[in-house]
């Protein structure tokens, strides 16, 4: 709240600038998102940029997914597939060098979108470069041989055999999923409405009942959908507190737990929901929305009147 | 004899279960509510009440520098309230204290 109210003339001019969701930093959990928070900045207006579900809140778009996938892979073992081993080395470090430059140099329109310590870059280079040297020996002496195989080596090679028999799930990642972001405009002082919340219930097919539910019980007030379709809400809120209670709803409600797709189904079953994933057909049962204990807010005197 | 696999397992017998108490799902509810104007109002929800809620209060009034109480719910039970946005100190000092596991807070809010 109180971080929100601090006006940062920073913040305001780049609020013309895209925003995107980032499914993936909504999987990841909030961490993600607070390492830029200049860029999560834009606030209020909202824009008509449709915004891909890869990228809530951040601009740096392009290279961001691309880092998110390294990240990704690079927290497995790194496989061989993506580039002709030989070449590896020197590619990496081309990039690195490219990194160095960007670092200082950001007029380099074609870079610049990369915002990296440069520590984390190289050491992230070097894990991989060192796993695709192992790799080499590995393709080698893997067959015929019975010595106990360590585990980053069963990994990375159950890796490679799933991106080998499985084109479509490793090009299924970049599979974008577009959003537009939350028109979030306040009226008057007290209250706040949201007036894309029917159509981004239909982008995310779940019920606005379902959506509406959750969003009253994590804002901890009422509200409900008027003539216009539009959600109007008790209280103040910033678009960008509502994009970080959607994509937390997103990660609980949409994507699938096992595979991230959000190609899934929620269904009711015996007072729990389950989230049934279409692409690897996994299911599970999701939290409940219970807005639980609320405190007494408000005139008193008034709740005193009505009870007595 | 009985084979273990064999047995049919009711997987929403917890669930049907805890209709009475669904309150008790052994975690810790920390939400943020608005009160009129900017001001804010932090209740933590589902502490045990093996703890004495008072002493709690206390602590983190004089820590946090906010006024704060315990209020007795029928359903929820005992609640703290704490005024201002207290979530991240209440989480801090709630792990910190060895009171809650870091995997039992469930934080609300925007
Ligand atoms: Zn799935």
């Amino acid at each position: 709240m109180e971080e929100d109210m601090v006006f940062d003339p920073s913040l305001k001019k780049k609020k013309k600038k895209k925003t995107g969701f980032d499914i993936e930093a909504a999987l990841a959990g909030e961490t993600k998102t607070t390492d830029a928070p200049v860029e999560t900045g834009d606030v209020d207006v909202p824009e008509d940029d449709s915004l891909d579900l890869d990228n809530f809140g951040k601009k740096k778009k392009k290279k961001k997914t691309f880092f998110n996938l390294e990240e990704l892979e690079s927290a497995l073992p790194e496989s061989k597939d993506k580039k002709p081993p030989a070449e590896e080395p020197e590619q990496q470090e081309e990039e690195i060098m490219d990194d160095l430059d960007l670092d200082i140099d950001f007029t380099r329109t074609k870079k610049k979108k990369k915002k990296r310590n440069l520590d984390e870059i190289v050491a992230e280079e070097d894990v991989k470069t060192e796993d695709q040297e192992k790799g080499d020996d590995l393709q080698d002496d893997w067959f015929g041989s019975d010595r106990d195989y360590t585990y980053d080596e069963l990994l990375e090679r159950v890796f490679d055999i799933m991106r080998e028999k499985n084109p479509s799930m490793v090009s299924g990642k970049k599979q974008k999923f577009i959003m537009r972001p939350p028109q979030v405009v306040r009226i008057g002082t007290k209250k706040t409405s949201f007036a894309n919340f029917t159509e981004i219930c239909k982008t995310l097919h779940r019920q606005p009942k379902h959506l509406l539910d959750f969003l009253l019980a994590e804002l901890g007030t009422s509200g409900s959908v008027d003539g216009n379709s539009q959600l109007i809400i008790k209280g103040r809120f910033q678009q960008k507190q509502i994009e970080n209670v959607l994509r937390r709803y997103i990660k609980e409600y949409v994507t699938c737990h096992t595979c991230r797709s959000p190609d899934t189904i929620l269904q009711k079953d015996t007072r729990l929901f389950f989230l049934q994933c279409e692409t690897c057909g996994s299911r599970c049962s999701v939290a409940s929305i219970k807005s639980g204990f609320q405190a007494v807010t408000g005139k008193r005197a008034a709740m005193r009147a009505k009870t007595a | 004899m009985s084979i273990q696999n064999l047995n049919t397992y009711d997987p929403f017998a917890d669930a049907i279960k805890s209709s009475e108490d669904d309150v008790q799902d052994g975690l810790v509810h920390v939400r943020i509510q608005q009160r009129n104007g900017r001001k804010t109002l932090t209740t933590i929800q589902g502490l045990s009440s093996e703890y004495d809620l008072k002493k709690i209060v206390r602590a983190c009034k004089k820590e946090f520098a906010c006024n704060g109480t315990v209020v007795e719910h029928p359903e929820y039970g005992e609640v703290l309230q704490l005024q201002g946005d207290q979530r991240e100190n209440i989480c801090q000092w709630l792990t910190k204290s060895g009171l809650v596991k870091p995997e039992q807070l469930k934080v609300h809010g925007f």
